[in-house]
């Protein structure tokens, strides 16, 4: 899909243009995948507000190790699956996601994008799309059954995602088709999920605004608390 | 798909036997049995049969076990690395190199993973590939790094992790060294130095010289003894494009790039992963490892390679 977009929109205007483009075929395929999602309840077991989230260590795309411990050393780390760079949707977020990042660091917030992809698909994307994101590769899946939001595409969608062209098993390095659900969660200094959005319609995803709003939000009442301690 | 799901189910694939599950995860069988369910009903079908006392995998069960097996495996590793960093514990990593990979190429990994794994020490095996599956599987080695291999158990995990060529490594006084390339003819009657126990010896034959024998005159078992004769004009060395080299030769390619091969990583199932040897694989499925083979990528990162200094460290561009 070869869609102008203006990244200057909230993303949900974005999705509106996106979804415009469907065919019939992709029409139907999104329906039954967002239907059988919902119907499994299969984001029911994704973390909350007040959960811990679990520790991660994963490559970003030039073989670098990141622990989620130093990642959230000086701020709120902010946590984003994302499905791969074949998807439109996730495309237009990480772009949104790039256009604010600026703010996140003067927020001292670390972002991080998770893909399922492994090889050279991760660089491939940021390459694409000229990002400077921190691209981490979730590889194996390992964090995002940790944070509950994966799952294993039906056959009826993984025919049809066959049938565009896409191989997930080869891009993911696994014999199994997973995908998270795309994601976005907002972790304090201590470990502690303070903001999760988790929608199992993989064409909705939250605005940079909200989350840079749930950072300033976390932002000021660890500055307050830590002005507490000093008094 | 949750973490205590994915462990209920692991630990009956891995029990076969309910009553055993349930004592090994320390729940109850009502609160197991449902985490299995969910978890069967979210990956679309049954992963286990249960029969009285019995209790099999299905075929949906045995296509997802390796893939929960090295997830969980994985968030078991990172939790131990907090523990192992903060008490420096000693965390050992045996890598087994089969004869053809340098172990320039595992330099960076580990490096990497030292930053994370202080207590991190690595012991280098070089052994064939196929002496290398046998110690992986009794558990003498952690991974192992290997070219072609014929036969492998379906207990191994394999990652194809790049693709290079084989060139001809000559001293710049050798009479072929002035060419572009290395023909065919000239390559089949030059003097070609022999390494012992070359896993890739076989391909070489059949494929540069299917009618008759090269000729190997002198020998030996190190590439590094290969690569001093070949600079003192003893012959032609055959290696992979990744491999280093002494200042002193140069690398030609072989007219048509006959001969290539995968480098892959393999580990076996279902082991737990020590910290040091889930960051490895990590890393090793991520990292860009066209900057050290002879890809059509290499061209693309050469520059990078030059203002990174590593150029001169690996040495594969053919000069």
């Amino acid at each position: 899909m070869n869609i102008e977009l203006d990244l200057s929109k909230p993303l949900n205007q974005v999705r509106r243009k996106l979804l415009a483009g469907f065919s019939d075929t992709d029409r139907d395929a999104y329906a039954h995948l967002v239907d059988w999602l919902r119907k499994t309840d299969v984001a029911a077991g994704a973390l909350q507000v007040g959960d811990t989230a679990p520790d991660f260590l994963l490559p970003d795309v030039h073989g670098q190790l990141h622990s989620s411990e130093h990642l959230r050393g000086e701020g709120p780390l902010v946590v984003s699956f994302y499905r791969g760079g074949w998807c439109p949707f996730c495309n237009a977020e990480l772009r949104a996601l790039q256009a604010v990042k600026a703010e996140f660091d003067s927020l001292k917030a670390n972002l991080v994008v998770l893909s399922p992809e492994t090889g050279d698909l991760p660089r491939q994307l940021k390459r694409q799309l000229n990002l400077d994101l921190t691209v981490l590769a979730d590889v194996d899946h390992a964090v995002a059954i940790s944070y509950g939001v994966l799952f294993r595409l039906p056959d009826e969608a993984k025919a049809h995602y066959a049938g565009q062209g896409y191989d997930f098993g080869r891009r993911h390095g696994s014999t199994e088709w997973m995908l998270p659900i795309p994601a976005t969660f907002v972790v304090d200094q201590g470990g502690i999920v303070r903001g999760a959005f988790v929608e199992p319609d993989f064409t909705i995803r939250q605005e940079p605004s909200d989350i840079l709003s749930k950072v300033r939000q976390l932002a000021r009442s660890q500055a307050e608390d830590a002005a507490a301690f000093d008094e | 798909m949750e973490l205590h799901q994915v462990r209920y189910f692991l630990v009956v694939a891995s029990a076969l036997n309910l009553t055993r599950a349930v004592e090994m995860c320390n729940v109850t069988q009502p609160a197991l049995t449902k985490g299995v369910q969910k978890l069967e009903q979210e990956l679309g079908g049954q992963l286990i049969y249960r029969e009285r006392q019995l209790t099999h995998l299905t075929d949906l069960g045995k296509a997802v076990l390796p893939m929960l097996e090295r997830a969980l495996a994985s968030t078991e590793a990172v939790r131990r690395r907090a523990r192992e960093f903060r008490q420096e514990e000693v965390a050992p990593l045996t890598i087994g190199l089969a004869p053809s990979i340098s172990a320039a190429l595992v330099l960076e990994p580990i490096a990497e993973i030292r930053k994370v794994v202080p207590g991190l020490h690595v012991e280098l095996r070089e052994e064939p590939p196929s002496r290398l599956v046998e110690l992986l599987l009794e558990g003498e080695v952690n991974l192992a790094l290997v070219g072609d291999l014929d036969d492998k158990p379906d207990r191994i995990d394999d990652w194809a992790l790049f693709e290079e060529r084989y060139v001809a490594v000559l001293a710049p006084s050798h009479e072929l060294a002035g060419l572009p390339v290395i023909g065919m003819k000239a390559l089949r009657e030059a003097t070609i130095l022999d390494r012992f126990n070359c896993d890739v010896a076989p391909k070489f034959q059949r494929l540069c010289f299917p009618d008759t024998l090269p000729h190997y005159n002198h020998r030996s078992s190190r590439d590094l003894h290969l690569q001093h004769l070949a600079a003192a004009g003893f012959g032609i060395v055959l290696a992979p494009e990744h491999m280093p080299r002494l200042p002193s030769l140069k690398a030609l390619p072989i007219e048509g790039d006959p001969v290539w091969r995968e480098v892959r990583l393999l580990v076996v199932q279902g082991r737990r992963y020590s910290p040091a040897l889930d960051a490895f694989v990590k890393v090793a499925r991520l990292r860009d490892w066209s900057l050290h083979a002879g890809s059509p990528l290499q061209a693309e990162h050469r520059g990078h390679l030059e203002a990174s200094g590593m150029f001169a460290r690996f040495g594969s561009p053919i000069s």
